[in-house]
């Protein structure tokens, strides 16, 4: 009982302590805060939101959904960098 | 870095299970979706079609309304098991004589498999035999009958959701006012806050982890509610009780349209993550900083 704090688990707890954390969450212009991987996801959730938008009021008048597409990859861009 | 091992060793079989039986499938159901595919037509080949499943989808007017009928059902569902399950865990809360077995009866339904529920509910709502048509006639007048009635179908599949479901609601809700500490409520008591504010600035604050996660779990079940519905109503009448869920099953089995039915999984799952998202967000997310 006196090296509990020898076991496996308790040394990996201290070892996780003093990891560095893999992403640190930053403030942007989104009103939460958020990591690369929050960003990535805001960014997956507004492209199929645009293009089903697009596929049921734009494309209709003749706009090709590659156009909803290079927008959802220009905000993507915008999002991940300095949401 | 031995230790950091020892966790992935551990994690192991939960992310092996998870893999095949949460990934894959999810993945293999996207592919899909973006084919044509009977599987039990004369060609059971499957066509690559692009997003054109994705085209149909949003010009969809029975899976249009069907999402309207669900997004109903879940706000009123939702809302009432949140309100009526904490009224029940501050009961529960307090001595009462019968208390061990009310709570042992109240939460009877949560063992029930929903087509069993929905089973029940069918025998006591069917107008010529059913006791709750018959009571509400003998006693008030009036006629109930959810076979030609859409309103009182869908407030019917409301209020079994509500009856099935509070429990679980009322279980999270004690689980987290238990484990409440004291100190903040008698220092606001000193202080002489009412009950009002001790709820709104206390309660409320505390136990809303708790509760963003209730919530979580009943607007999944409730997004994806098929079994119930279909024993109790069919979908009907009309359309009028046709969740998504029912709209899938629709689709899927009589039909065997299965790349249009993964179509319509895999939207309803997106509907499903961005509305926990934004519960998420809204309860729950730490706020940014902006100097």
């Amino acid at each position: 009982m006196s090296n509990h704090d020898n076991t496996p688990l308790s040394s990996a707890h201290h070892e996780e302590e003093d990891t560095p954390a893999v992403s640190s969450p930053k403030a942007g212009f989104l009103p939460i805060e958020t990591n690369w991987f929050d960003r990535l996801f805001i960014s997956v959730v507004i492209w199929v939101a645009l293009s089903l938008l697009w596929f049921r009021f734009i494309e209709p008048m003749g706009l090709s959904i590659w156009i909803s597409n290079a927008i959802a990859l220009a905000l993507a861009v915008l999002i991940i960098s300095k949401g | 870095m031995q230790s950091n091992r020892l966790g992935w060793i551990l994690l192991a079989p939960t992310l092996a299970i998870l893999f095949f039986f949460g990934v894959l499938p999810f993945i293999y159901v996207v592919y899909v979706s973006f084919h044509q595919w009977n599987p039990f037509a004369a060609d059971p080949t499957m066509i690559f079609n692009g997003a054109d499943n994705f085209r149909k989808i949003v010009f969809d007017a029975e899976f249009l309304n069907s999402v309207g009928v669900t997004v109903l059902f879940v706000l009123f569902a939702v809302i009432s098991e949140l309100v009526v399950g904490y009224i029940l865990a501050q009961a529960f809360m307090k001595e009462f004589p019968g208390k061990a077995i009310f709570r042992t009866i109240h939460t009877l339904p949560l063992i029930m498999a929903p087509i069993i529920v929905g089973s029940v509910w069918k025998l006591m709502m069917t107008p010529s035999i059913g006791i709750i048509p018959h009571y509400l006639n003998e006693w008030f007048g009036i006629t109930v009958n959810i076979g030609t009635s859409p309103v009182a179908a869908f407030a019917t599949i409301i209020i079994m959701d509500i009856w099935h479901w509070t429990p679980l609601v009322t279980l999270t809700l004690i689980a987290a006012l238990v484990s409440l500490p004291p100190d903040p409520f008698e220092q606001a008591q000193i202080d002489g806050a009412n009950k009002r504010q001790i709820f709104f600035h206390i309660t409320v604050p505390m136990i809303a982890p708790a509760v963003v996660a209730t919530v979580f779990i009943r607007l999944m079940d409730a997004l994806r509610t098929v079994d119930e519905v279909w024993m109790l109503t069919g979908g009907g009448p009309g359309s009028a009780t046709r969740f998504v869920g029912v709209h899938i099953f629709k689709e899927v089995f009589p039909k065997t349209n299965y790349g249009y039915g993964s179509t319509i999984s895999v939207i309803v799952l997106y509907l499903t993550i961005v509305a926990c998202w934004l519960l998420y967000v809204t309860m729950l997310a730490p706020r940014s900083k902006k100097d």
